[in-house]
């Protein structure tokens, strides 16, 4: 992959003014897989895989999505597994044993994942407190809460109506994915068209500057993570639509993943920099390897060192584009 | 005979040529001076000077051969950066010595003996502080004399570059550090001295070279030109070194009142903005004008006291209610505290007029252009697009979008700390012009400065703070003996004992 990625840079101007665009180069990097993975395997390009492949990028992408406003102001929240799962819970047993409704409870849901999003934000700025050492402590107390709740045992008989939320399709479309659409295109209008996204960009750069301008940062980092907390419930519940039960073992490969799709998707983890798109083509990826890792049948001990391997190669490989750039600046 | 020489050396780098063709040669127990605006090419050649980059063409002769294949040369060249670079919780001697290998330290380190292996450096740089410091309780001027002797002590060197290491520095602490680069001077090293300040330049210098948007316009001996010379060759024009900027247009309204105010640095502070007037602040680095300020600003706790503004209370500890009332502040440390540095000029210059750029689909685009475009031109900012990172513009430019952006909203009040630091002659005369026709339109400014020319060129009124309490309060004509007198703190006991009584 490397080999081929050096070879293009001495092509055309125009390839490498798009080359020089991070979130441009990750795009060529996943079409090339989906390339590579449809010549390789005939299985990869059949409406049932690429239906569960949409399936499965619906989850990460939307976390992805979600987690890019947080590392977009340098921060990041290590808890949304546990806030999906914990909403999750809590969404199952107003369906069943309090027998609400089932689609109020759904939003009710979401709304107590704002609120666990919340209860993170005003942590990190009120005590001002690290994001990542507070939020994986929250991952365990939300985590610990959801097994004292279900004593480990999965919450079955959801009501059937809301299945369709979490196995259905709009024609060969998966809800789920529809769903992670309509997240995605809410948060590139909120990060790129809003005042407030303007001012994410601006705590990303610059905390006191920011403060300076007059900006209120705590409320807008509060925000932010009531709006993770929002989308991980969103996405915890679609999986309990999923599956028929909220048990307490989804979402947690979610907190790294996200923050590994944001990351491959040019979004600086110092802050400031990318966009919630490249996160989500950076989800994409980390998608379609685990897919083409089963389709190739890769030993199931291997897959997830396979899996990691590719992901580091891929987080390596814009660094090491800056790299071969930087190097040649200085020979020319 | 020349130790450093470059032979017509051309840099270029993505739409800048930062060196063109420069022929520049340094002399053994000589001190050269470079002056130019930001963005005239000296960092770069300092670069190309230490190795750090390989000019495109031409060559660069150390000791009279070329450094091109004999990379080993550059060692000759010792190199001190402009901002502190010290490791600010390790020791002193930790500091001097580190990478131990090159120190000649081996196997386990033992800290009493790196003490005792640093007390003969300390004591030749003048530094009082011992070798078992921590490195960020030392002041910044010892920290400046600290990385000197790290960058001079432990090799055998020719040249020693001295990247303005003045910037934060007191007068005096200047003069103690003059005389170490004098000292070295006198061991018959070449020093090359880069400063903003001209009148340093002629205390110190030797020789001075001026640098104009990447070429090299001049070198002459110091003793053969004066100030003015210098002024003209840096900006192609004649600037009267006299003139000054006092606002013409000072009313009775006041806009700011402040009373018998304290916080952790500056203690009952009492004092009144006029509508229209340019308030100076003086006083030595530390004094407690830029805390006094961020706090009436709320970005730092106040104490005790009372801040209001046409007879409504201020709130306190809110930079959104002060910027809502029309206060900005444009603080010191531009890069770190004033601009957005991965963001475009456009962004960055829009960033506090957002609500009137709105549309039904969000940030009107075309608003947005129409107003920077208006910025960029009343404020008359060199920049090649809109959309270019402003990481990229000189200092100077920097600035002035921060002050197109607070403008641009039609502000009250406007704190300036320090708003010349770090910026040419040139482009201070600009910014002087701009506060002057700031208040001029109606606004109260604020001038925090720890230049006591700029001060008095500027002012209307002159505040003097020392060590956190007010010392005097002149108007802008008062002589500069009695400033520094009470900047300085003398005659600060009677003063004391009047706000006591109060």
């Amino acid at each position: 992959m490397q080999d081929n990625m050096m070879k293009d840079t001495n092509r055309s101007g125009f390839v490498k003014k798009l080359l020089k665009n991070n979130v441009t180069l990750i795009l060529g990097v996943l079409i090339l897989m989906i390339v590579v993975a449809s010549v390789f395997s005939p299985h990869f390009l059949t409406l049932f895989n690429l239906q569960s492949l949409m399936r499965d990028l619906a989850f990460i992408g939307m976390i992805a999505v979600a987690q890019s406003l947080l590392l977009l102001i340098g921060e990041l929240d290590l808890s949304v597994g546990k806030t999906a799962t914990l909403s999750g819970v809590f969404g199952g047993l107003l369906m069943t044993t309090l027998h609400v409704n089932p689609f109020l409870s759904f939003f009710l849901a979401l709304i107590s994942g704002a609120i666990l999003g919340a209860i993170n934000g005003m942590l990190v700025s009120g005590l001002r407190l690290n994001a990542m050492v507070t939020t994986i402590g929250m991952q365990s107390l939300y985590g610990g809460i959801t097994l004292v709740i279900t004593k480990g045992k999965a919450i079955t008989n959801i009501p059937e109506e809301i299945f369709f939320l979490g196995k259905g399709s709009l024609g060969p479309i998966p809800i789920p994915f529809i769903f992670m659409i309509v997240v995605l295109i809410c948060i590139l209008y909120f990060t790129q068209r809003t005042r407030t996204g303007r001012y994410i960009y601006a705590i990303g750069n610059s905390k006191e500057a920011s403060k300076l301008m007059g900006i209120r940062v705590n409320r807008i980092r509060v925000l932010l993570y009531s709006i993770v907390g929002f989308i991980s419930a969103l996405a915890g519940m679609l999986y309990v639509a999923r599956l028929g039960s909220a048990q307490a073992a989804i979402g947690n490969s979610w907190p790294m993943n996200s923050i590994a799709a944001g990351v491959i998707g040019g979004v600086a983890l110092t802050g400031g920099v990318g966009t919630p798109f490249g996160a989500l083509i950076g989800a994409a990826i980390i998608c379609v390897i685990s897919n083409v890792i089963v389709l190739f049948g890769v030993n199931v001990y291997w897959q997830e060192a396979v899996s990691g391997l590719v992901v580091v190669v891929a987080i390596a490989l814009p660094s090491l584009l800056k790299i071969i750039r930087e190097r040649k600046m200085i020979k020319k | 005979m020349s130790v450093l020489e470059a032979k017509s050396i051309t840099k270029t780098f993505p739409g800048v040529k930062a060196l063109e063709n420069v022929d520049i040669s340094f002399e053994l127990g000589k001190i050269h001076c470079i002056v130019g605006e930001n963005g005239a090419g000296k960092s770069t050649l300092i670069k190309c000077l230490t190795g750090n980059y390989e000019p495109d063409s031409g060559e660069i002769l150390i000791g009279g051969s070329s450094a091109k294949n004999d990379r080993k040369l550059f060692q000759r060249i010792a190199y001190v950066p402009q901002e502190i670079d010290l490791f600010q919780y390790m020791t002193v001697a930790e500091n001097l010595f580190i990478p131990f290998e090159r120190a000649g330290i081996k196997g386990r380190i033992r800290h009493r003996r790196l003490e005792e292996k640093a007390a003969p450096i300390l004591e030749k740089f003048h530094i009082t502080a011992k070798g078992s410091d921590i490195v960020k309780d030392i002041s910044v001027s010892e920290q400046q004399l600290l990385q000197i002797a790290r960058a001079v002590s432990l090799e055998e060197y020719d040249v020693l570059i001295l990247d303005e290491p003045t910037t934060c520095l007191t007068t005096k602490e200047a003069h103690q550090l003059f005389e170490i680069v004098n000292s070295i001077k006198a061991e018959n090293k070449a020093i090359i001295f880069i400063s903003h300040k001209l009148d340093e330049v002629f205390e110190l210098g030797d020789t001075i070279s001026v640098f104009v948007n990447g070429l090299k316009v001049a070198t002459e001996p110091l003793s053969d030109v004066d100030i003015n010379w210098v002024v003209e060759q840096m900006t192609g024009k004649v600037i009267d070194y006299q003139e000054m900027f006092h606002s013409g247009n000072v009313t009775e309204e006041t806009i700011l009142e402040v009373e018998n105010l304290s916080g952790k640095d500056f203690h009952h502070i009492s004092f009144q903005l006029k509508k229209g007037e340019i308030l100076g602040f003086s006083g030595l680095v530390g004094a407690g004008r830029s805390e006094l300020m961020q706090a009436i600003f709320g970005y730092l706790p106040v104490y005790e006291g009372n801040i209001s503004s046409r007879g409504k209370k201020w709130k306190k500890n809110d930079t959104h209610a002060s910027v809502a009332n029309g206060m900005f502040y444009l603080p010191e440390e531009r890069r770190s505290q004033g601009i957005l540095p991965e963001l475009s000029v456009s962004v960055n210059a829009s960033m506090n007029s957002l609500n009137r750029l709105n549309r039904w689909n969000g940030i009107s685009r075309t608003k947005e252009k129409a107003l920077v475009t208006e910025i960029v031109e009343e404020y008359n900012i060199k920049t090649s697009d809109f959309d270019k990172e402003i990481k990229f513009l000189s200092g100077g430019n920097q600035q002035k979008v921060i002050v197109g952006r607070c403008t641009s909203s039609d502000p009250e009040i406007l704190v300036f700390d320090e708003p010349t630091k770090g910026i040419d002659i040139g482009a201070k005369t600009d910014i002087y012009k701009l506060m002057k026709r700031l208040a001029e339109q109606g606004i109260g400014i604020i001038l925090i400065s720890s230049e006591m020319d700029e001060i008095r060129k500027c002012s209307n009124r002159i505040i003097c703070m020392y060590q956190g309490s007010m010392t005097g309060e002149f108007d802008g004509n008062a002589n500069k003996d009695t400033i520094l007198k009470a900047i300085l703190g003398i005659g600060q006991e009677t003063k004391e004992e009047d706000h006591n009584a109060g």
